[in-house]
């Protein structure tokens, strides 16, 4: 099986239609895309359809469409870009808490219907306290997770499609529920499920309810137990990654800490220590104290204290990323959704330089 | 101001359908019906002659029958450019956070073509499929509060905090605002007969819909809503004919076959809504609840099914009175779903127009 790649859908106005973008513009837009002046939580139905077009040329399968207070809601903008695209499918990212099963299973339904079921779901159990509180949800971290085994246990009975949906939870309870519009895809009765998250509690729910744990990329030799442990369970390893790909390792190197802040910013420090109750972040916090960013000779962390653990960035040269791919293809890592600076420029030299690499080696190793 | 004609959108695969019978609630309800799938290629043509009639926006209605409202609109609405959606939306069904968060994201994708119809809820049986054990009143507060957070959000600058029975939200925020030329809140239409449902639209909503009755039962009911500021639009079907006699059989050739028309009872019998039990118990003393106004269908196609029979002149004059007594907007459906909208356009409308001008 060929490695699946993804990439981050960028955020409304992070796309330049009418410019090029540095690197460091890029950056900057996406750091201040929660602030109240940025035009991120606008939908950006032209830059996106741009962004799209390449992301198909260069061989993306699907595009993972973010939630947060921040932005417009990840289901409605993908009816609106599956619309005005053929080939992409969407990784819709949801919290459970937010809406009934039921409600969600006919909106995604529904979703599929109308764009030749491309759609995934990446089920989140929650975010910040303060988010959750915002939002009406007022569970801790664990009981977030055991709402989120149950929100996806009544959604997959829906799937199912063999009759009336009972059940009697802790936190759901529903009583001979019934859907006609069913989840249409060509190959598929339910969408795939990518369950995100560091904790044992967002392991053992990719395990019950997921097809896939997504998690930020790490050393291969760290992740190896893990992945191993989830595979023989037949459930997916997907990584969250940033790449950074230029002609010379200098160069790349030369444009990563181009992206490192001026100056120390304790706003952003703080801003990351506020999601108190994630595994991932407290991780990322724990990163700050280490010196030595470079975790491979391409892995690099130097933005995570800043920013947060997703922008952990694979950095190199297309060779030198493109054998630090198929190192987590050895350990069991199947897919891998990515994210650049600025993300239309990525994804061309991802498609041109680093896919072609991977998919000559994936050959020559099944030919072997 | 001139009267507002709304249009139902078609369940999926009506467009095409020609008779009464084919579109009745039994077929709409059973598994395999083609209501339960998006049907895009009817919708953009039920949408392009609606534009052309005149219509200014169509209901899409919310059930577990049929695919989710806000999605469709989504779809459709990026298809058309003038027409706007009056969505159907139950609440308890999300939160309002995340209801807000949709709405809003929708009407910066469609140019803010977007209108609400919150109904507090179902059949207590569709109600528990989704979730939802309250009773029938009990929905009612817990929509005028999900209702009283959504103003929040829409009219809010900063956050949002409610402390309520049904819903808590502690400094709520949400970036993607509400995106209309003219409005920075949708008109929420309020449906119901109960005392509660008026209730509702009065304190929550910006129109009361309610189903057509004779104008003289109607004109305390919308003074008394409209002194309050808020408007009235009237849910009715029309069948239209150049003569009476047309009209009249016409009307007649929508009542079902037996073996239907005892199946549609059944269903009906089931619901505990307040409004079908009225519709219900009307109709089975009278056909006819004055010239123009015939409740014929009722016990077979539900409340909503009262319809306005007669030539083009008569169903105009009888829009005007209605006008006259203070109702603002109607939302209609007719058999075949297209053709009678399309005749409508054609032959009511400008009649309408022409009085209303002078």
């Amino acid at each position: 099986m060929n490695l699946k790649f993804h990439w981050m859908l960028p955020k409304g106005g992070e796309v330049s239609l009418d410019e090029p973008q540095t690197p460091q513009a890029a950056a900057r837009y996406r750091i201040q895309s929660t602030s109240n002046t940025s035009s991120a939580p606008r939908p950006d139905m032209e830059g996106w359809i741009h962004f799209a077009r390449h992301a198909e040329a260069a061989g993306i399968e699907s595009v993972l469409v973010s939630f947060s207070r921040y932005e417009p809601d990840p289901l409605v903008v993908a009816c609106a870009l599956g619309q005005a695209t053929k080939r992409l499918k969407f990784i819709v990212a949801y919290r459970s808490g937010l809406m009934q099963p039921t409600t969600f299973v006919q909106q995604v339904n529904t979703l599929s219907a109308l764009i030749g079921g491309r759609i995934a779901l990446n089920v989140v159990a929650g975010s910040s306290t303060a988010e959750q509180h915002g939002y009406g949800d007022y569970l801790a971290h664990d009981d977030r997770y055991a709402r989120a085994a149950e929100f996806l246990a009544v959604c997959r009975s829906f799937w199912k499609n063999d009759g009336e949906v009972d059940f009697d939870g802790k936190y759901y309870r529903v009583e001979k529920g019934r859907l006609h519009t069913p989840f249409l895809a060509p190959d598929r009765v339910a969408p795939e499920i990518y369950v995100s998250g560091h904790s044992e509690s967002a392991e053992q729910l990719a395990r019950t309810q997921g097809t896939c744990l997504l998690r930020v990329a790490d050393v291969a030799s760290k992740l190896q137990p893990s992945v191993a442990r989830l595979r023989q369970l037949g459930v997916e390893v997907c990584l969250r990654v940033c790449v950074l790909c230029r002609g010379t390792r200098e160069e790349a190197v030369g444009v990563a800490e181009s992206l490192l802040p001026e100056r120390d910013l304790p706003g952003q420090e703080s801003n990351i220590a506020t999601k108190d109750d994630s595994q991932m972040y407290r991780e990322a916090s724990r990163a700050t104290d280490r010196k030595n960013n470079w975790l491979t000779r391409s892995l690099w962390t130097g933005l995570v204290p800043y920013y947060g653990p997703v922008w952990t960035a694979l950095v190199g040269t297309p060779t030198e990323i493109a054998e630090a791919l198929l190192e987590y293809k050895e350990i069991g890592v199947t897919q891998f959704i990515m994210s650049g600076w600025p993300e239309v420029d990525e994804v061309i030299t991802f498609g041109r330089e680093v896919l072609p690499l991977v998919r000559q080696a994936e050959q020559s190793s099944g030919e072997a | 101001m001139n009267l507002r004609f709304h249009w139902m959108l078609p369940k999926g695969g009506e467009v095409a359908m020609k008779t009464a019978q084919e579109t009745s609630r039994v077929l709409t309800t059973k598994a395999r019906s083609p209501a339960a799938l998006p049907d895009i290629e009817g919708w953009s043509r039920f949408a392009r002659h609606a534009e052309e009639a005149g219509i200014e926006s169509v209901l899409l209605s919310f059930s577990r029958y049929e695919p989710d409202t806000i999605l469709i609109a989504c779809a459709v609405g990026r298809a058309t450019t003038r027409l706007k959606f009056i969505i159907a939306y139950r609440s308890g069904l999300m939160q309002p956070p995340t209801f807000v968060q949709q709405i809003n994201t929708l009407s910066a994708l469609i140019g803010g073509r977007v209108a609400l119809n919150i109904v507090a809820g179902s059949s207590t049986a569709e109600q528990r499929g989704y979730g939802d054990f309250l009773d029938h009143d009990e929905r009612y507060a817990r929509a005028e509060e999900f209702l009283a957070i959504c103003h929040s959000f829409w009219q809010s600058k900063g956050e949002v905090d409610f402390d309520g029975k049904y819903y808590r939200v502690e400094r709520g925020k949400l970036h993607t605002p509400f995106v209309a030329p003219g409005r920075q809140t949708p008109e929420i239409y309020v449906s119901g007969h109960s005392e509660q449902a008026e209730q509702l639209a009065l304190k929550q909503g910006s129109c009361w819909l309610r189903l057509i009755d004779t104008p003289d039962k109607l004109r305390p009911l919308v003074a008394r809503i409209r002194e309050h500021g808020v408007e009235v639009c009237l849910r009715l079907c029309v069948v239209c004919r150049p003569t009476r006699e047309e009209a009249l059989a016409a009307a007649r050739a929508l009542l079902p076959d037996e073996e239907i028309g005892r199946q549609e009872r059944g269903i009906l019998a089931s619901s505990d809504s307040q409004t079908l039990k009225q519709a219900l118990a009307v109709a089975d003393d009278v056909g006819w609840l004055n010239q123009y106004l015939w409740a014929g269908l009722v016990p077979y196609y539900g409340s909503s099914s009262i319809t306005l029979v007669g030539t083009p002149e008569e169903l105009a004059a009888a829009f005007l009175e209605y006008k006259r007594i203070g109702v603002t907007q109607f939302i209609i459906a007719g058999w075949p779903k297209l053709d009678e909208m399309v005749i409508f356009g054609r032959e009511v409308m400008p009649l309408v127009r022409k009085a209303e001008s002078h």
